[in-house]
């Protein structure tokens, strides 16, 4: 060597191998052989790199972002490092050979069995923590009889645009949403019969401007007709969530609405539990008042996960008629923290579907010759 | 892991391969996968009374296209115009017409 350094030489495969230690507690494999690692660069002792994870929201990203910074600053010579963490959401299986929905690259359906467990206020929810990450998302309101979605987002004036025959979404807090709400006048009734249902669905999924989307989120309206039978049938789901209440009434209905989406080979992502307690105004403890473990019984008895239990709070009715989710609202609050977890375990689980391949499912066509 | 098909071939005129995703492949002739088609039009509903007379069905009917529904079936548009059935994967795979499945049905 002519020219002596003035440290050691720091390559990046010294750099590499420290990451290597790095594992991903989801995907249960190293950061580097997963691919995450962009941009490297080493010069003179200052080490920068972005982490590309597979979510926005993802639950460790703050874990990861301090061991990256661990090992690296262990490697003899380096004064500093600077790790960005950036996303791409991976294409869900479903999504991979798109028909229907080419641009959103996983479509979740948020269902129940039965009216009123808060499907709605649920899906916004959750909606806006994974936006709040810096998601792509979309939120379409399937309920063609009941929207809800524009009253509870503080959009029940709005009219959406259109251009080149597509009709531009909704957008607020960075969450682009569609809904039957939108395009009639506010308290008409939409009289349909089914076939109707199944056309307005149809054009939803087809000539909405949804543009780039990491997450559709569906609210799908109570029961299992029609529109569930579109949905499924004309969107490659990624997966579903099922929303109940915790009393047996509830459960009866969705564990129909958990054995339709089974039926039609739709991954259950998990269940979500609402109204799972009532948390007290003045000292926030929580009272089990319409009784307790629905949602762990139903989960169990299907073999699919918890997602989570959202107790009652007066804020949720609330905020949800002043047009501001809680996630917006109070972000500090309990429900807030349990949706943003929820979110983000959602995130989590369909990144693992994807880069395991578990779910190897691909929609086909063929002509005949 | 739920049964899925990965792969459609057509082999010659009359006859459709599947390729799935547990590895069979199976083989169909087409004709007789239009036979047994289980749509409302074809089977009636309640009395499950097959309503599809075979000589109704031309001798060299054929598909048209064949789509995914969903991820629970696939849906035949035919050359006879009839474009209403579903085949579940478990029923299409109950109806192969390979040696394997032929003889231990």
């Amino acid at each position: 060597m002519i020219f002596k350094s003035k440290g050691p030489v720091i390559t990046e495969e010294s750099v590499l191998e420290k990451l290597r230690l790095v594992k991903d507690p989801d995907l249960h494999r190293d950061i580097v052989s997963l691919g995450f690692i962009k941009q490297l660069k080493i010069e003179e002792g200052k080490v920068s790199f972005q982490v590309e994870l597979t979510t926005p929201a993802c639950p460790v990203k703050e874990q990861l972002k301090a061991q990256c910074e661990e090992v690296v600053k262990s490697i003899p010579g380096i004064k500093e490092v600077s790790v960005t963490m950036t996303a791409n959401v991976r294409t869900g299986a479903t999504q991979a050979n798109r028909i229907a929905l080419p641009t959103v690259k996983n479509v979740i359906a948020v269902a129940s069995g039965k009216g009123g467990v808060g499907k709605s206020t649920v899906t916004i929810n959750l909606s806006m923590a994974l936006a709040a990450d810096g998601a792509r998302v979309g939120l379409l309101d399937a309920d063609i009889y009941g929207p809800s979605i524009p009253l509870m987002m503080g959009t029940l004036d709005e009219k959406p645009e259109s251009k080149d025959k597509r009709v531009i979404p909704i957008e607020r807090e960075g969450v682009k949403m569609m809904s039957m709400g939108y395009l009639i006048p506010a308290g008409e009734p939409v009289v349909w019969r089914g076939p109707m249902v199944h056309g307005a669905l149809t054009q939803f999924l087809n000539q909405v401007e949804w543009g780039e989307l990491d997450y559709l989120l569906i609210d799908m309206p109570p029961g299992t007709g029609d529109a569930q039978l579109t949905i499924s049938q004309s969107a490659p789901l990624s997966g579903a969530i099922i929303v109940t209440t915790p009393q047996e009434v509830s459960l009866i209905d969705a564990r129909k609405g958990l054995k339709m989406f089974q039926n039609v080979k739709v991954p259950i992502l998990g269940v979500v539990e609402n109204m799972s307690g009532f948390v007290c105004g003045h000292c926030q403890e929580i009272t089990p008042i319409f009784r307790q473990g629905g949602g762990q019984k139903i989960a169990q008895e299907a073999g699919v996960k918890l997602l989570g239990s959202i107790p009652l709070d007066p804020k949720v009715a609330e905020t949800s008629d002043l047009g501001r989710p809680m996630v917006i609202s109070n972000p500090e609050s309990e429900v807030s923290k349990r949706y943003r977890q929820m979110a983000r375990d959602i995130a989590a689980k369909l990144s693992v579907m994807s880069l395991e391949g578990t779910d190897q499912f691909k929609p086909l066509t063929m002509d005949w010759q | 892991m739920n049964l899925a098909p990965l792969e459609l071939k057509q082999l010659g005129p009359g006859h459709l391969g599947i390729i799935w995703n547990d590895g069979h492949q199976s083989l169909f002739n087409v004709r007789n996968l239009r036979l047994k088609c289980r749509c409302a039009n074809c089977v009636d509903e309640w009395t499950r009374e097959q309503l599809l007379k075979e000589d109704a069905v031309p001798s060299d009917i054929k598909p048209r296209k064949i789509e995914s529904v969903g991820r629970y079936a696939l849906k035949v548009e035919w050359s006879d115009g009839h474009d209403t059935g579903f085949y579940t994967f478990e029923h299409l795979r109950a109806l192969c017409e390979c040696p394997l499945c032929k003889s231990s049905r």
